[in-house]
């Protein structure tokens, strides 16, 4: 491989810096840049995968002591990811290239839509919290820095959001990426949970998924440390950065910085993978 | 709990990292490259793991050692933090529910490291 290190370092702490910023993990930026820099695809994600692990375990560390972080939800739910993630690392090993790059850009375009449509809307508290949410004790308060008050919220709809989960977490094992943008839209629309939290609880078990995905790959020896050394490295320079930056800003802001780097990251890739230029 | 958690996670990141650094600084002073060139293959996580700690308890130093142990540490970070969530809720909470759903991802985990 001939890629400098220093270029590597370079891309990986924009990556870490907008994984951050966006709950999505480095990778949405990573497996782009480093497939754009000759690296095979798999390898790139297998790369990315275990750069995720940084990223999510750097970021999460400082939600979870600013206690934002709903770890009760984040542990039902990460029951789902991590057999999604070993499911999805394991078709990656097997599928065609020109599939993946495709896929990638789809899912990053159609999280981009998502966001898209969703945004302008604020927060609303559930009113009601149906029996089963309730069971897993899934309620929670924070206190929210920008609007300068505690925030009280009860999340819903558990039932739909584990097997949602389950999807979220074989994309992110097949992509090598956080797949935190699925994993916010599920907290956000489906269990009603505030944004910050949902930013933040998707940031906590996009490591544990990525850990699921990563064995896979691992085994594999898809895992060159050549390439994960200066990756992992910028990563958390990239993450610590962007983490310090968006506990003081406000959820707008936060959605229409990302909104315009996944437009462009996906529909590169859905170019590469229609043209077969990979 | 969150305060536990928090710390951990940061343990480990940073102590990867410096691992990590410390490695590549190393193989710069012994060959003036900043790139690793090594391969890992044939071995499943749990076997990684094993013979990175038997280098390090045999003295057997080198830079590739610093950054596998580097990726090692990583790798552990998240698998402490569900470890040690299930003895939070096991323990600490008496929260049955908690414990089993922490319980599956932790065998879950552990089975992946295994068999692949």
């Amino acid at each position: 491989m001939t890629i400098s290190f220093e270029l590597l370092v370079l891309i990986s702490i924009v990556g870490g810096f907008i994984g951050a910023m966006s709950g999505m993990g480095g990778g949405v930026v990573l497996v782009p840049a480093l497939t754009f820099l000759g690296v095979d695809i798999k390898n790139a994600i297998a790369i990315s995968m275990i750069s995720v692990i940084a990223t999510s375990n750097g970021s999460a560390s400082a939600y979870v002591r600013d206690r934002i972080t709903n770890l009760k939800a984040g542990m039902f739910l990460e029951m789902f990811t991590i057999v999604g993630a070993t499911v999805g690392a394991s078709i990656t090993l097997v599928a065609p290239r020109q599939p993946l790059f495709l896929i990638f850009g789809i899912v990053l375009l159609a999280s981009w839509a998502t966001l898209l449509l969703e945004k302008g809307e604020g927060w609303k508290p559930a009113v009601h919290q149906d029996a089963f949410s309730r069971w897993l004790e899934l309620k929670g308060s924070y206190y929210d820095q920008a609007a300068g008050q505690t925030v009280s919220y009860r999340g819903i709809r558990a039932y739909i959001g584990g097997p949602l989960m389950f999807g979220a977490g074989l994309t992110a094992g097949l992509l090598g990426i956080g797949a935190g943008a699925l994993k916010v839209m599920i907290f956000d629309l489906a269990m009603g949970l505030p944004p910050k939290v949902s930013t933040t609880t998707s940031n906590l078990i996009i490591g544990v998924t990525a850990l699921a995905g990563t064995s896979v790959y691992f085994a594999s020896g898809l895992i060159d440390p050549g390439l994960v050394a200066p990756v992992i490295l910028g990563v958390v320079i990239g993450a610590f950065a962007g983490t310090r930056l968006l506990v003081r800003i406000s959820n707008v802001a936060v959605r229409i910085f990302f909104l315009f780097v996944i437009a462009a990251l996906g529909a590169e890739m859905i170019i590469r993978g229609l043209t077969g230029l990979i | 709990m969150e305060t536990l958690v928090g710390y951990l996670l940061l343990f480990g990141v940073v102590l990867s990292i410096i691992l990590i650094a410390a490695g590549v600084a190393w193989y710069r002073l012994q060959t003036g490259r900043l790139t690793l060139e090594y391969q890992i293959s044939d071995t499943n996580l749990f076997q990684f793991i094993g013979q990175d700690a038997q280098q390090l308890f045999t003295g057997a130093f080198s830079p590739q050692l610093l950054v596998n142990l580097g990726i090692a540490t990583l790798i552990l970070t998240p698998y402490s933090r569900v470890f040690v969530s299930v003895l939070y809720f096991g323990l600490a909470e008496h929260n049955v529910k908690y414990t089993l759903f922490t319980t599956f991802v932790f065998s879950v985990l552990t089975f992946s490291f295994f068999r692949y």
